[in-house]
């Protein structure tokens, strides 16, 4: 019997010798391997002062600006209709990932000096010959199969800096690699799957940090913002978008409970920055549970809000909420685009809420706000006095916008040379309901359901003078418009339909002057740049994300995941290879 | 020697003692069709399910009764080892499951049994996946960087060898650090936890 059970305990030998060694995926390809040294010489001051190098997009609006603007102007009103593909580069789907139905191509790719920065779902990486979509260098962070996710398995883009490259991975991790190699160089964990968190947010460098924020406030997590170090990954700071007992804006929470535990709040949308005020703008989510106010009465600081933060410590110095006592999940994330008026510094915000908001960014003031879709859900008067009308309830309300918004995340752009602010508008309404649930840590916690696929959805690219807030020109379309759109210099606005076709407008009287099928529905971030002389325009195809949501009559429309880049025939010079 | 009088009386005895003491439920356990399906690889499943990635039980539980479940063993030198084979005919990693008590580096070493068929591993792991390529009845080594906590999967890419049977997961336990969690009262958890 002792034999036996000895017998039992001793390991088998290895049957055969260890003769194979397993290597990585890409080194069975035509990676290169490295990509030139263009970001060792990106700093603040390069970053600050991207306006002065058209060639490039050195950040993930452009600009610090949130502008999405570019003066480039080779391509234009005049010769767009030659525009055709230059390259095309596609990376698929090999085996199982994290929402396989729901991926989707969302990012902006950064572009400097002829390489091409672009990170894609689940963790992927790529460093890219911006002329010819040569694969230079190949990263991926794995993401586990379980992430709990709200929406889809994206990455809105990388930031570039002093020779390193950021990615927020879903998984709450933000990698900074060697721009040269896609070596790693650290990583820091920031955010907690096990409590419902993840992260798809496009980080943002400012000075020497770099900075991300969180999602899953459909699963009552409390938001923040994280500042690293850029060299060393050191935290330097977190703010909680949620105020605890005791701290300023805990009055807008019940007094008593948890509430502000679960209040939600993320912050998964990159800010805006004004170098001159030191004030970065992040938006914030929508509060816990989306549809069931009753949990949390009181205006639930600091959600569906923009909060002006310090950069070096986090103060919040001003807010402005967008929505109080958010009940239709109207998350305050959009972006915030920075313009200057008769010398004034102002900031305007297409809200999910269906309200376009013009602030005086030095101190939050309202300067003009104004409906720019249909809004049944609540009033808000010229003051900026809001007046909710039609809420949630068991049975079902009906209300406008949807939980999408008018706008979803995918973002507006603004042109100097036309002072028209751009917006991809989502025209459609939703019946909300409201079921008091139970809170369980990492489970979802929408406090009730929106049903959007009863109801029918369309969409327009709408063009509204900054100054006054007037529409100038819509463009109508039978779906919603969910990518971001691009303005140039050559007086062109780009941006992408739900079935594929990518847009050039005359951004001066909204005319479509030429169109191209990308094949994948555009739900994500086209840029342009310029190599050798030569401009180039980059759009990323692939369908996905919270498509119920947003454009649930195309929940069935090709999914994809390729990077098609148009340039003018005639011209250019071979790349970096 | 016992008279059959007094074993007859002990079984009887025994009985009535498992229906006392757990009922009908337990005492219909004790048939022969039940008691065949209690291999060793289930008594591991029913006895580990319990402290592995509490929130996907159900999956988990499903895939361990394929291939069983293996626990990594964490080395000296803080790398985490274990060893996976592919028997013969059967489409199947065993164990199907590794379990890494902690982020960090896996090494596993990997032999294909199958007199059928080469075979190839598809693993997870920061910086890219790893390839392995596996002719028939050869072993080969994978070295991974995983952080978790979550589980990841792996799969054979050659021809549908997964989609026979051949996927498997790599589960991280543990939690991110303090300094990435959320700072709040701890929070009532999904119920069975």
């Amino acid at each position: 019997m002792l034999l036996l059970i000895a017998a039992c305990a001793v390991k088998e030998p290895d049957p055969y010798p260890i003769e194979h060694h397993a290597k990585s995926f890409h080194s069975m390809s035509e990676v290169r391997g490295n990509a030139p040294p263009v970001a060792e010489r990106i700093d603040f001051a390069r970053l600050r002062d991207a306006r002065s190098e058209p060639h490039n997009w050195l950040t993930y609006y452009g600009a610090y600006d949130g502008q999405r603007y570019s003066a480039l102007d080779q391509v234009n009103r005049n010769n767009v209709d030659r525009l055709r593909p230059e390259w095309t580069f596609q990376f698929g789907q090999i085996g199982l990932q994290a929402a396989p139905a729901t991926y989707s191509f969302e990012a902006a790719p950064i572009v400097i000096d002829g390489v091409m920065f672009l990170s894609g779902w689940d963790g992927y990486v790529w460093a890219l010959d911006a002329v010819t979509g040569g694969e230079l260098w190949r990263y991926k962070h794995e993401i586990p199969l379980d992430t709990p996710l709200c929406c889809g398995n994206v990455n809105r883009g990388v930031a570039v800096a002093q020779g390193k490259v950021f990615l927020a991975t879903l998984s709450g991790r933000l990698v900074a690699l060697d721009a040269r190699t896609g070596d790693k160089v650290w990583t820091k964990a920031f955010a907690d799957p096990r409590a419902g968190e993840s992260a798809t947010i496009a980080p943002l460098v400012v000075k020497d940090m770099v900075f991300v924020g969180s999602s899953g406030a459909e699963f009552g997590i409390r938001g923040h913002i994280d500042a690293f170090d850029v060299e060393t990954g050191e935290r330097r700071w977190r703010r909680y978008t949620i105020p605890a007992p005791g701290e300023p804006g805990f009055e807008s929470w019940p007094q008593d409970g948890e509430a502000w535990a679960r209040g939600g709040g993320s912050t998964w949308i990159t800010p805006a920055y004004d170098p001159e005020l030191d004030l970065m703008y992040w938006g914030t989510g929508n509060p816990s549970p989306d549809y069931d106010g009753g949990v949390r009465p009181g205006d639930n600081l600091y959600t569906s809000s923009v909060i002006a933060i310090d950069p070096d410590d986090g103060t919040l110095r001003w807010h402005y909420q967008w929505t109080p006592h958010d009940q239709w999940d109207y998350d305050g994330n959009n972006e915030n685009i920075l313009f200057e008026r008769d010398g004034r510094k102002l900031l305007a915000h297409f809200d999910k809420n269906g309200y376009l908001f013009i602030l005086d960014r030095r101190d939050g003031e309202l300067v003009r706000v104004g409906a720019f879709t249909k809004t049944t859900w609540g009033d808000i008067n010229a003051s900026g006095e809001v007046t909710a009308r039609n809420e949630p309830s068991p049975a079902g309300t009906i209300a406008c916008p949807g939980p999408a918004g008018g706008k979803e995340w995918n973002h507006a752009a603004y042109s100097p040379r036309t002072g028209l602010l751009y917006a991809p508008v989502i025209e459609g309404c939703a019946t909300f309901m409201q079921k008091r649930m139970e809170f369980r840590e990492s489970l979802p916690y929408w406090g009730g359901a929106a049903d959007v696929a009863g109801h029918e959805q369309r969409g327009s690219v709408k063009a509204f003078n900054a100054s006054t807030g007037a529409l100038v020109w819509s463009w109508s379309n039978e779906h919603p418009m969910v990518s971001s759109i691009l303005a140039t210099g050559g007086d062109l606005v780009f941006a992408g339909e739900p079935d594929g076709d990518f847009n050039a407008y005359d951004a001066g009287n909204g005319e479509l002057l030429w169109q191209f099928n990308t094949g994948s529905g555009l739900h994500g971030n086209p840029v342009t740049y310029s190599v050798n002389g030569r401009q180039y325009i980059a759009v990323p195809s692939g369908w996905g994300g919270w498509i119920e949501g947003y454009a649930p009559e195309m929940l069935g429309s090709s999914r994809g995941n390729a990077l098609f880049v148009f340039a003018l025939p005639n011209g250019g010079e071979k790349g970096v290879r | 020697m016992c008279p059959p009088g007094r074993v007859l009386l002990a079984v009887l005895l025994a009985a009535m003692l498992s229906v006392a003491s757990g009922g009908c439920t337990y005492a219909r356990l004790a048939r022969p069709e039940v008691l065949k399906q209690v291999t060793p690889p289930v008594a591991r499943m029913v006895n580990y399910l319990p402290e592995v990635d509490r929130p996907n039980e159900a999956m988990i539980a499903k895939m361990f009764a394929l291939g069983g479940l293996s626990h990594a063993e964490l080395g000296d030198d803080g790398v985490m080892r274990d060893r996976v084979r592919i028997p013969s005919g059967q489409f199947i990693w065993t164990p199907t499951i590794i379990v890494m008590p902690q982020p960090g580096e896996l090494e596993l070493v990997v032999t294909n049994e199958d007199e059928f068929s080469h075979h190839a591993a598809y693993f997870p792991s920061n910086g890219d996946r790893q390839y392995l390529h596996l002719p028939m009845q050869s072993s080969g080594r994978a070295v991974l960087n995983l952080d978790g906590p979550g589980y990841y999967w792996f799969a054979c890419p050659v021809a549908n060898h997964e989609g026979r049977g051949m996927l498997g997961l790599i589960i991280v336990e543990g939690d991110v650090p303090v300094t990435a969690r959320l700072d709040r009262p701890t929070q009532p958890q999904p119920e069975g936890d």
